[in-house]
Order: structure tokens, then C-alpha cells, then sequence
């Protein structure tokens, strides 16, 4: 069974359509690759995955659960909203790190804030703590970062900054693991270290949704791509049928359009 | 008296500001409006004038009996201050970029979390320096108590000029230097304290 379902998503920003009417599927483990050209709604589409924007209608399915219908009220609550967002990690094209904190506390503190919900917090308060900093340790040390935990985002390289993003993110366990252009604030050298980061969770079958403008990359990467113009999904396959032989004129241009370059 | 107005202005208009603040940042189209109008009318006027208006106002409109001068001027410092708060702990608010509010809630936390947890010590570093500067100038606001005859240090060393004393006057300037010049250092070690970051 896939592990998420999208139908009929939509999203309109004051009369102009963004996002018409948008369905795909994807399985546990696959790598979605979302490509299109700027204000194609790619990037819309991702953030009404993690309920950053709340879309006007359709049904997003996780693992089975409905986590929204446009339809159902209950499911658009805020307290609802925030505990099925834990479905979705997000990494943004900015980083977003929290500046104060350093790049293990990054990782650490939305962890923390949550294990304060759990029943048995107050009983084994620091064995908690200790198991999430442990944790925090090992998934830096997986970005290749474990020799900067007590770093201050100021004092990193934006590669470096994005990689404890992803840590940020893979901390909380999220089922799909969503990436919003995340080489695009980077200098070209400091992509290579990104891209590896992420190549190597689909090595380890993440499941995860990348938009991204680094056509090769998301060649090499995914198993389903997408292509998004103009609100819609004008071509869906296999990276070598997309990438290969597409179907649709609107693809065949924008992808010449960046093998150019 | 002089600190007596310095301390209680700054205890009630330090959190008042804090509402304005947050009124001139509503949804509510009205609330907004108003609350703008009011710094604008309190910014855009004299203080000095402030100060008239509150203590001879009431009296004048409703034959209300005169309040004390020392309580008139608190209160008309204290509203003066509170807009002029409330501006930089709105340029401070809506300073922190948007992606640090999505952030945090894209990891799940709450409003008060992130508030808490995020932004609020990102707000005080950002405001610390415009804070600096306004308390500064409220030292030297002080003064403006005479209009009233409230007896705060310059009119207490005026008072000498009469007898052809010149220097309670030149005292009075190095209380104000040695005044700011303390407040000076204590925010310059609250900076240093927040440098470790950048926003």
C-alpha cells in the first residue's frame, strides 16, 4: 500500500490558481522527484504537505489515514494539524536553523519539546534527554557532521548549515522526508556535499519528496519523477522516461532548457 | 525624583509597550488603526506638551480636581514611552524572518514553543540597541518634569542660579553623564552577552 496518497490537491492565493487539482502516489522507500520550472506550484506543493499552507481542497492519505480532507473539517484544526504535520519532515531551501542554538541543540530541541508530551517524561526525564542527545550525535555523525555539534549556524558553511538541517529533520522520524530546493542557496562547490547527504538516504530507502532544479541529480536519485506546470502534472514516470523520452512538448522544453546549462 | 520617574517609567511602559505593540500588529483592521493613530499622535507631539495636556487637561474639561504633578508626569512618560516601545519591539517582532516560525512549525511545535523557545530571544537581541538608545534619551526626558514644577534635578539647580551659583547646574549635567555612562555599560554587556549568535 502506498504510504502516501494525494488527490485532487488545490490551492488558490487570492484568486490565482497555484496548485490544480494535483494526484500522485508514492511507496514506502521511493524517491519522488518534483521538477518544474519557477512558480509552477512545486514548491506550494510541498509546503501544503507540511500543512505550511492549508489547501482549499483534496485529500492527502498517510499509510492509510486520511491526515487531511478539504471536506472534513476535524481534520483542519490547529492541534490536529500540528501532530499529523510529524508525518512530514521539511527541509527548506534557506535552512531555517534556529541561530541561537547550536547545531546539536538544532537538532535536539524539537525532540525534546515533544518528549515533554509523553506520559513517562517526568519519571525518566534525563534517560530521555540522554537518548535523544545520543541519537542527535549519531544522525549529525551521518551527515558527517560530528565534528560540529557545538558549532553556531554563523559559524558554519551553508553545506554545512543544510546538512544539520536534514539531521534537524531525520530527528523527528518522519515518514516522507520532504526537501524544498535544497542546493539552491548554495554556492555550486558546496552542492556536492548536500547531494550526497540525500543520495545516501536513498541508498538507505528513505522515503522522500525532492524539489529540486538539479535536473542529474534527480535523474540519479529518484524513482518516480514529476513534472508540474502551470498547477498540474503534465509528465509522471520513470526518471529514464521522464528524463529520457518525454511524451508532452511543455517537458521537452523545459528540459532543454536546462541541459543547456 | 528624577530616578523615581526614570524607574517607574521605564517598570510601566516596558510591558505597556508590549501591548501597543501587539495592537498595532493585529488582524483586526480596527485595533490596528487605532493603535497606530495613537503612536502617531503621541510621537508626533512635544512631550513637554504631553505633559501640560495630562495635568492641566482634566482639570480644565471636567472640573475634575488636579491630580498631583508627580502623578501627572509619571503617567504622560509613561504612555510617551510605551509608543515609542512599541515601535521597536515591532521592528524587532516582525524582524525575524518567517522561515523561523515555519521552521519550527514544520517540527511540530506550538505557538508558545516556537515564541518562546525561537523567537523571543532573537527579538531581544535585535532590539537591544534601539532599547539602549531610547532609555538613554529618557534619562534626559526627565528634565521636561519642570514644565510642571515638578522638582527633578534641574529645577533643583536652577534654584541656585538666583544667587548667582553657576555649578549646581554643571553638577547636575555629570549626574545625567554619569547616569547614562552606568546604563551605557550595562547594555553594552548585555550585547556581549547575546553576541554569541547572529540573527
Amino acid at each position: 500500500m502506498a504510504i502516501l496518497e494525494v488527490e485532487k490537491l488545490e490551492k488558490a492565493f487570492g484568486g490565482t490558481r497555484v496548485l490544480g487539482g494535483v494526484d500522485f502516489s508514492l511507496e514506502k522507500g521511493e524517491a519522488l522527484a518534483i521538477i518544474g520550472s519557477s512558480g509552477s506550484g512545486k514548491t506550494t506543493l510541498l509546503r501544503c504537505l507540511n500543512f505550511l499552507e492549508i489547501p482549499d481542497g483534496g485529500v492527502i492519505r498517510v499509510g492509510g489515514e486520511t491526515v487531511f480532507d478539504a471536506g472534513d473539517p476535524a481534520t483542519r484544526s490547529e492541534s490536529e494539524i500540528r501532530r499529523r504535520r510529524l508525518h512530514f519532515g521539511l527541509v527548506f531551501q534557506n535552512f531555517n536553523l534556529f541561530p541561537q542554538y547550536t547545531a546539536l541543540k538544532n537538532v535536539t530541541l524539537a525532540v525534546e519539546l515533544l518528549a515533554r508530551e509523553r506520559e513517562d517524561f517526568k519519571r525518566r526525564r534525563s534517560e530521555i534527554f540522554t537518548e535523544i542527545e545520543e541519537r542527535a550525535r549519531a544522525v549529525l555523525d551521518s551527515v558527517g557532521l560530528s565534528d560540529k555539534l557545538a558549532s553556531y549556524p554563523h559559524e558554519l558553511s551553508g553545506g554545512q548549515q543544510q546538512r544539520v538541517a536534514i539531521a534537524r529533520a531525520l530527528a523527528l522520524s518522519p515518514d516522507i522526508l520532504c526537501f524544498d530546493e535544497p542546493t539552491s542557496a548554495l554556492d555550486p562547490e558546496l552542492t556536492g556535499e548536500v547531494l550526497r547527504v540525500i543520495r545516501s538516504l536513498a541508498d538507505k530507502r528513505t522515503t522522500m519528496v525532492i524539489v529540486t532544479h538539479e535536473m542529474q541529480f534527480a535523474r540519479e536519485v529518484s524513482d518516480k519523477v514529476i513534472f508540474i506546470d502551470g498547477g498540474v502534472i503534465v509528465e509522471r514516470g520513470t526518471p529514464e522516461e521522464v528524463f529520457g523520452s518525454p511524451k508532452h512538448d511543455r517537458t521537452r522544453r523545459f528540459l532543454e532548457r536546462y541541459s543547456g546549462g | 525624583m528624577t530616578c523615581l520617574i526614570f524607574i517607574v517609567t521605564l517598570v510601566l511602559a516596558a510591558p505597556l509597550g508590549l501591548v501597543v505593540a501587539f495592537g498595532s500588529m493585529s488582524k483586526l483592521r480596527p485595533l490596528k488603526w487605532l493603535t497606530r493613530t495613537f503612536v502617531w499622535v503621541i510621537r508626533g507631539t512635544p512631550l513637554m506638551l504631553q505633559v501640560i495636556v495630562v495635568f492641566y487637561g482634566p482639570s480644565l474639561l471636567w472640573d475634575w480636581s488636579a491630580m498631583s504633578r508627580e502623578v501627572a508626569v509619571i503617567a504622560a512618560f509613561v504612555i510617551n514611552y510605551a509608543a515609542y516601545f512599541s515601535e521597536i519591539y515591532r521592528s524587532g517582532i516582525e524582524g525575524v524572518p518567517r522561515g523561523q516560525y515555519e521552521a519550527g512549525q514544520a517540527l511540530g511545535m506550538t505557538k508558545g514553543q516556537i515564541f518562546f523557545k525561537i523567537t523571543l530571544l532573537q527579538v531581544i537581541k535585535r532590539i537591544v540597541p534601539p532599547m539602549s538608545n531610547e532609555i538613554i534619551t529618557l534619562v534626559k526626558d526627565t528634565s521636561i518634569a519642570r514644565t510642571i514644577a515638578v522638582r527633578e534635578i534641574i529645577m533643583e539647580a536652577f534654584t541656585f542660579t538666583t544667587r548667582g551659583l553657576i555649578w549646581p547646574l554643571f553638577y547636575s549635567g555629570l549626574f545625567f553623564l554619569l547616569f547614562n555612562g552606568i546604563l551605557t555599560i550595562l547594555f553594552g554587556r548585555i550585547e556581549k552577552k547575546l553576541g554569541y549568535f547572529r540573527v
